[in-house]
């Protein structure tokens, strides 16, 4: 089929020179993807420019876009799949939806931690899950890891995101492989003992909750977080300055790392140009956008973006381990707060 | 009852036997829903159907439960009183509302729903500006759009217009005699309404609200963001955290069974409603006018639900907007949008009067695909995306099968995916409003004009299409409304590089950037606003007709 299509197409460029026109093969990657952010509009534009390579998207939630690519089979146009956590990954490697790539020359510079090790996907941007705290009503002295969300002394004191929200499975699956089950049961239950309202909104209403004083702390994604700090607007500012973010880097295993990451799907009509495009994600110039447009962590090492708050966090201590093994106790996790009555 | 049916069943309305197109119309509907109750018939079998009933199963039923009722209550009251005052009374303003009053279905209500709780909470306008300004007691004893009451109050002023629009078409073309012989009996208006106008309009209301409630079942994006966990949500969760779609269809399957049951009770209104219908329009009703507090009471009670509803999450998204970066590619949005709710839109009318035929024909096999393809309504969207995708795909091994592969992918190549997706989902809309309308044209009625020596066809013409086209045009623009807002099919069904101004306001809610969703929000909106213009003409002029006779 290829070879005959190859073939095909080297007759028709023949015939197209022979006729003085150029060639019409254009080459397009076909991109399936769970981000919408426009910082992903500006790289996508940025990868065409240099490559000449268009860009394709489909973009909707990491479960529909797995069926969909489960649906269409063999024949599937994806050629490479993005998603925004790891376990939603894990469920499209579990579906066999990834071709097993040697991605060790793209991505070098990639902590080991990033890659799942059989390279069915790797990360291009990180992104932590810490504790936002009233910069008023809490003495940072006072913060210490996750689990100490748990104490009693938080009693009234936190707001949390419902437990739908994939980071906050993400968190419990981690606790989950730290320390066992029973121990991430006990802290689920800890948490909601020390709930002050039943949990609503995203993590910016968290943030806003914090300020308002309708609790003292909660836990966010990071980058919630700098987009009010480093936006122009004066209220997002004034929310920026009555909240702190706290790093449990100190406790036990370091800070929660969650990533966008990114696969070749199995049936890759353009494998190439897929290559070409997983590149670029994790090439300065890409980098640089998302730490600047959505304060999400390069994961190269990369360094000379223009986001001081964000390059303050960069020394904070990640949690070492591999993001491949969080989608493992997903399920268990969910379970757990189930059980917990975390909503 | 017993008299009508017999009467019914021997006459040849209009020539054709439309029941077997129409029934395949409605089965097409089915299908998805049909896919899914097979994936949860055939899917594996674990414990975690087990585990939800241990943990959460109850907390989803309540949850529903208040929502719903919430929702059907609100609702109801806004819609009948609104459209019982537009309909039969005359007051500063009338003319505006009775198109307006439509209106917040554009609103989708997850858009309602982040900006309540944006400007109701604790850090939000409202709040701060009161303890800012020292009344900390009101601060603290205002309540926050949140939780199971939260959202069926947002579910009730979003979706009041289906009641809204039904009831208004049957009060205004409801015979006025009885209502006038109340009066003349010394009923004061209230009580004659009660009495005379209500029970012969419960048809129609009891259709709005079996929508209201549908949807707000099987919403998922509002009661998400207002932490009032539904059963839709405890189906998205199970599919989503646990990657369970089986289970996930499963409990699909649940919802879609307390959704015939709802359906059931509707009809067995309609059935019993229909006695009174039957007495046929002798006299066109005529408005009474309200004056000096009367009238203004009238106009406050139709701009409330605007304003809540519409005005105020507009304006609160709009004034975030103009502080936040223009949003992207909103013109060939709004040009996808606008195409595929227009063609899904008409469609939609044609299947919907067709499978109205084919029920007012009586044959139990279109009765049964009718009922089954309005379950479609019941299935979140995201569940119905994915029954749409296993028809797709089924149908599509089944062409390479034949052909050979030579057929391009029928679900990334077109955007006839979505519209199978839009009417599969949607059929009930289309179909319930069709269905009260054809109620109208009473068996009687083909049999004088059949006796009068018209054809068939010209009975078709010139005595169906003047009773029904109303409801067929309702039915087409709330066909279209829903193809506007819908998001989990758009999403996953659109071809490359296709947006929708629902995508596009919904994507950047959900990155919570609120004031980025502004402007699709309100293009949104405006986008509904042409063909609802067009329709309110429409019945002003047929209004105007009956203020003559």
């Amino acid at each position: 089929m290829s070879l005959s299509r190859s073939l095909f197409l080297a007759a028709v460029g023949v015939t197209a020179l022979a006729a003085c026109q150029p060639a019409a093969e254009e080459r397009v990657v076909n991109v399936y993807t769970a981000r919408h952010y426009d910082s992903d509009q500006t790289v996508y534009a940025a990868f065409t420019e240099a490559t000449g390579i268009e860009v394709n998207t489909i973009s909707a939630g990491g479960d529909l876009l797995i069926e969909r690519v489960r649906a269409d089979g063999e024949r599937s146009p994806a050629d490479v799949i993005v998603t925004v956590d790891a376990a939603r990954l894990q469920r499209a490697e579990d579906a066999g939806l990834f071709a097993a790539t040697d991605f060790s020359q793209l991505a070098e510079s990639l902590p080991a931690n990033m890659q799942e090790p059989d390279g069915h996907w790797i990360a291009f941007t990180g992104r932590t899950r810490v504790i936002a705290y009233s910069q008023d009503r809490v003495d940072p002295a006072e913060l210490g890891s996750y689990e100490d969300l748990a104490d009693p002394r938080w009693a009234g004191r936190l707001c949390m995101r419902s437990s739908d929200n994939v980071y906050n499975q993400s968190l419990l699956a981690s606790i989950i492989i730290h320390r066992g089950e029973e121990a991430a049961e006990a802290w689920a239950r800890g948490v909601v003992a020390n709930l002050a309202r039943p949990p609503s909104g995203g993590d910016t209403d968290q943030i806003l909750a914090i300020q308002a004083g309708e609790c003292d702390a909660s836990l966010v994604n990071h980058y919630y977080y700098l987009r009010l700090a480093n936006s122009d607007s004066a209220d997002d500012q004034a929310t920026a300055e009555a909240v702190g973010l706290h790093f449990p880097s100190g406790s036990e295993f370091g800070t929660h790392v969650n990533i966008s990451g990114v696969g070749i799907a199995a049936n890759a009509p353009h494998p190439a140009e897929a290559r070409e495009f997983i590149a670029f994600l994790l090439s300065d110039e890409a980098q640089r956008a998302f730490a600047e447009l959505t304060n999400e962590f390069p994961v190269t090492g990369y360094d000379g973006y223009d986001n001081d708050l964000l390059r303050g966090y960069v020394t904070e201590r990640q949690d070492a381990l591999n993001v491949a093994d969080l989608g493992a106790q997903t399920e268990t996790a969910q379970r757990i707060f189930d059980r917990a009555g975390w909503p | 009852m017993a008299i009508e049916t017999s009467v019914s069943r021997p006459r040849r309305t209009a020539g054709w036997d439309l029941s077997p197109f129409a029934a395949i119309a409605a089965l097409l509907a089915a299908a998805p829903l049909v896919a899914v109750a097979i994936l949860a018939v055939s899917g594996p079998l674990d414990d975690y159907l087990l585990h939800v009933a241990q943990t959460r199963l109850a907390d989803y039923l309540s949850n529903s439960a208040i929502v719903g009722v919430t929702a059907a209550v609100g609702a109801g009251s806004v819609g009948v009183i609104t459209a019982w005052l537009v309909a039969r009374a005359h007051f500063p303003g009338r003319r505006f509302f009775q198109w307006a009053l439509a209106l917040p279905l554009a609103v989708p209500a997850y858009v309602a729903a982040y900006a309540w709780l944006d400007l109701s909470q604790g850090a939000g306008p409202i709040k701060s500006a009161l303890r800012d300004g020292g009344i900390e007691w009101l601060a603290a004893a205002l309540p926050t759009v949140r939780g199971p009451f939260g959202a069926g109050l947002i579910f009730a002023f979003t979706l009041y217009p289906y009641v809204y629009l039904l009831a208004r078409e049957s009060f205004s073309s409801q015979s006025v005699d009885t209502y006038d012989a109340a009066r003349t009996l010394g009923y004061g208006p209230v009580a004659a309404f009660r009495r005379t106008a209500l029970p012969m309009a419960r048809p129609a209301i009891a259709a709005g609200m079996a929508l209201v409630i549908m949807e707000s079942l099987a919403d998922y994006g509002a009661v998400a963001h207002l932490g009032a966990p539904t059963l839709t949500v405890g189906i998205v969760r199970a599919w989503a955290g646990a990657g369970a779609l089986a289970d996930a269809a499963r409990l699909a399957l649940l919802l879609a069974a307390i959704a015939l049951v709802i359906f059931s009770a509707e009809r067995a209104q309609r059935r019993r409603a229909r006695i009174s219908t039957l007495s046929g329009r002798t006299r066109p009703p005529r408005r009474e006018r309200l004056h000096g507090w009367t009238g203004a009471g009238a106009t406050l009670l139709c701009a409330l639900p605007l304003l809540i509803a519409l005005v105020i999450p507009l304006a609160r998204m709009g004034w975030l907007a103009l502080e936040a970066p223009a949003a992207r590619g909103l013109l060939d949005a709004f040009r996808h949008s606008a195409i595929l709710a227009s063609t899904t839109g008409v469609l939609a009318a044609g299947l919907g009067l067709l499978t109205a035929y084919a029920v007012r024909r009586g044959s139990w096999f279109a009765k049964a695909s009718s009922r089954l393809a309005s379950l479609g309504y019941a299935a979140p969207g995201a569940v119905a995306a994915v029954g749409v995708i296993a028809v797709l795909s089924l149908a599509q091994s089944g062409l390479d099968a034949v052909w050979g592969g030579v057929f391009p992918i029928l679900l990334t190549s077109t955007v006839l995916a979505l519209i199978f997706a839009y009417l599969s989902r949607f059929a009930a809309a289309a179909i319930g409003p069709c269905e009260s309308a054809l109620e109208r044209v009473t068996p009687a009625l083909d049999g004088a004009a059949r006796t009068l020596g018209e054809r068939p066809l010209g009975v078709l013409r010139r005595v169906h299409w003047p009773l029904v086209s109303g409801g067929a045009i309702t039915a087409g623009l709330i066909v279209f409304v829903e193809v506007l807002k819908e998001l989990p099919a758009t999403m996953i069904l659109r071809p490359f590089n296709f947006d929708t101004l629902a995508v596009i306001a919904h994507n950047y809610a959900s990155d919570e950037r609120l004031g980025q969703a502004g402007a699709p929000a309100f293009a949104l909106v405006l986008t509904a606003l042409l063909p609802m213009i067009y329709v309110a003409r429409r019945i002003v002029k047929d209004s105007a007709l009956e203020d003559l006779g």
